[in-house]
């Protein structure tokens, strides 16, 4: 997989960098450092949320962003979703670039009118004439019985609206490549941060860059399998992977990192290679995207097939409190090793 | 605070109170002119409707309704922004937004405002930075967001949100007034109190018929006022504004007033009987148009021939944009994923670096050692 954007409207030559030459730092950190770098960059760049000026700054990526600059930049929002994604969307149209913050997607949903019946169809019903670049950054929490309010990861709905597009960004690099992608970008973007991920460290450049939308990362470059995931589920999918190789499975990797637009170019042609499917969804398996993905496949590159896709998914239900019961819900990682073997092995 | 009300209003009768002052004179004339040219251009329109049927969009009408945007047309600034809601046309006009393409759009024409892409309901003019849509109070809540965009840049631009009372359903609306109190922004709500939802009065979806009480209860300054008083909503709103771009704080100004159609469309829909005749018959006594029309004629300041002339270059004017909007083509097929996002990122390309991805995606094919 090439990393190398096509450079037909890039004014900004390719940075010859290697990982090595760059700290490892946290997703969280990641996001701190893309927003603050994007502040600096622009005066037009404004945060919008609830206690983004306080010192925890929604676990760390909003940190000293107020001390450095100013409450009028960076401001605490009232408990007012639908009121900030509306205020989100006039600041665009007025020239600036709001990146939006909730503690949890969940109450972002409060303003869904904002988003669909207005956010998203801007530029269309404008006829192109008014763009809107706001961010709006929705973290999905998991654990400690965050239950059926604090963990819905919807981002299958929002992918399914025209006029979004929908990041899940599964490490630090891509959390900052893709947040100042989507801060300089001209198109609303809805960033879906698991909150498990911010502790994971990873080389992050120290100069702001730029992930684009719609070119998945192969993580991990196998012959038998083909994993696609995307958020949180990507490191459970390089987990799988390792045990997988451990009793002689060999796996690829895909990272779609922005499931709108979603890659299928990277996806079908590993399908294409190893001639079986196994998606991770960290959603409910119905109509979400995991749907969509063997859609593709099997519209595009379906006679590749050698065994019937699996996805790895939440069960069709609401996030149960318990610890015992979340460890049922939640896939684990022997049974997905041992369904996936199978299909390899018995398949 | 005045306290006014529906059921007042129409217990007072003919209204007598229109008063030019001194100086005001011109503003009057622009206004008039405005009012006529607005009325003239939804009667077209309405005649036209049905049954050519060639506008295939829900119109709603704004007859009886011409004096806020009027006002609003000799007090906003071009650099001025304007939301509103799909009672749009008298909005659209009054930002200087062009009448050809405003029917071009209707007719779902490619030189309509929006290629034919937003129809009536849903039109904008971004050049004009002026913006509608069809669902209740969502643009209340983005002119904070203009607002704020101007503010932030210390500019005297203001904002104007357009809307009905129904909005005031909305819990979005409620909150908007909140923010832009609390953040002081320069925004004018404008309220065009004309008591039905559709078909469902004021009073029926709300206990008090105090919006402009409740909206003071936040911490902003508010106001109502009898709205077919083309002057004195001009007077209120131009004070308003004035104090919004002066970096005041926003204002909430509740204009009561009453659309003489029916909810959508050019029939009337009376039959459903929602409202009684006599109650439409007092209200277009009370014409915005001609209590303003008699009180110039009073003070001398327009003659009949000149309010002939108006007519007869409005006349001609919709013409030509009848002429303009069945002329002109229909739209192509667009590319539908342009249309719907920008294929460009110029600020993007500008400022942000690109890196050797593969690189640093290679660092990432580790099992990372948390995750739960």
């Amino acid at each position: 997989m090439t990393g190398i954007a096509q450079s037909d409207s890039s004014r900004v030559a390719t940075h010859v960098t290697t990982a090595a030459e760059h700290p490892e730092i946290s997703y969280g950190d990641a996001l701190n450092q893309g927003l603050r770098q994007a502040m600096e960059l622009s005066d037009s760049v404004i945060v919008l949320g609830q206690l983004v000026d306080y010192g925890p700054g929604v676990f760390g990526s909003t940190t000293g962003l107020v001390e450095r600059f100013g409450p009028e930049r960076v401001r605490d929002f009232p408990v007012s979703e639908s009121a900030m994604t509306a205020t989100g969307i006039g600041a665009a149209v007025a020239g600036c670039r709001p990146v939006l913050v909730h503690h949890r997607l969940d109450f972002m949903l409060y303003s869904m009118d904002a988003i669909v019946n207005w956010m998203a169809l801007w530029r269309f019903k404008s006829n192109t004439q008014s763009s809107l670049p706001i961010v709006i950054r929705a973290i999905v929490g998991r654990g400690w019985g965050q239950g059926p309010q604090h963990s819905k990861s919807l981002h299958a709905w929002f992918a399914h609206v025209p006029g979004i597009k929908v990041a899940m960004p599964a490490t630090a690099f891509d959390a900052k490549g893709l947040l100042l992608e989507a801060i300089f970008g001209e198109n609303p973007v809805i960033i879906v941060e698991h909150r498990s991920l911010f502790t994971l460290k990873d080389r992050v450049p120290t100069m702001p860059y730029r992930v684009r939308f719609g070119r998945a990362a192969v993580r991990r470059v196998g012959g038998s399998l083909t994993i696609v995931a995307m958020g949180v589920m990507v490191p459970f999918a390089l987990r799988v992977a390792d045990r997988l190789a451990a009793i002689g499975v060999d796996s690829e990797v895909v990272d779609l990192r922005t499931v709108a637009p979603l890659d299928s170019e990277t996806v079908c042609a590993s399908v294409e290679k190893t001639g079986r499917l196994c998606v991770m969804d960290p959603a409910w398996q119905s109509f979400g995207v995991s749907a969509e993905i063997v859609a593709r496949v099997a519209e595009r590159s379906g006679r590749a097939l050698r065994s019937e896709p699996v996805r790895i998914c939440h069960p069709d239900s609401h996030t149960p409190m318990s610890s015992a019961l979340e460890v049922l819900y939640y896939p684990e990682e022997q049974a997905v090793v041992d369904r996936l073997r199978s299909i390899v092995v018995d398949g | 605070m005045t306290v006014l009300s529906h059921k007042g209003i129409l217990g007072a009768g003919r209204y007598r109170g229109v008063n030019i002052g001194k100086g005001e004179a011109e503003t009057a004339r622009a206004i008039l002119r405005f009012m006529l040219r607005l009325r003239m251009c939804e009667e077209a329109l309405a005649l036209e409707y049905h049954p050519a049927d060639e506008m295939r969009c829900p119109v709603h009408f704004c007859i009886g309704q011409e004096a806020v945007p009027a006002a609003l047309s000799v007090l906003l600034r071009k650099d001025d922004y304007l939301f509103c809601h799909h009672r749009s046309h008298g909005y659209y006009l009054s930002k200087g937004a062009p009448m050809d393409a405003l029917f071009a759009e209707l007719y779902g024409k490619h030189t309509g405002a929006n290629g034919g892409l937003a129809g009536s309901q849903d039109i904008s003019f971004p050049s004009r930075k002026f913006f509608s849509g069809a669902i209740l109070a969502g643009a209340t809540a983005i002119s904070l967001g203009a607002a704020l965009g101007c503010q932030l840049r210390k500019s005297t631009q203001v904002t104007v949100a357009g809307f009905g009372e129904s909005a005031t359903d909305e819990g979005i609306f409620w909150e908007s007034v909140n923010y832009a109190a609390v953040a002081k922004l320069p925004v004018v709500f404008a309220c065009e109190n004309n008591n039905y939802s559709v078909f469902s009065p004021q009073l029926k979806r709300q206990a008090l018929d105090n919006i402009s009480a409740r909206v003071a209860a936040f911490g902003m300054r508010s106001t109502a006022i009898f709205g077919n008083d083309a002057m004195e909503v001009y007077r209120t709103l131009g004070k308003e504004i004035a104090s919004a771009r002066a970096g005041e704080g926003p204002a909430f100004i509740e204009a009561y007033t009453y659309r003489w159609s029916g909810h959508y469309g050019p029939e009337s829909d009376d039959l459903v009987g929602y409202r009684s005749a006599s109650e439409v018959q007092a209200w277009k006594q009370n014409c915005p148009i001609s209590l303003l029309q008699e009180a110039m004629q009073r003070g001398g300041i327009i003659s009949p021939d000149e309010t002939e002339r108006i007519e007869r270059e409005v006349t001609a004017e919709i013409s030509r944009c009848f002429e303009f909007a069945k002329s002109s083509s229909f739209p192509t097929l667009p590319d539908w994923k342009t249309l719907n996002s920008s294929p460009n990122s110029p600020m993007a390309d500008k400022l942000l670096a690109e890196v050797e991805l593969a690189e640093f995606d290679a660092q990432q094919d580790s099992p990372q050692p948390k995750g739960y």
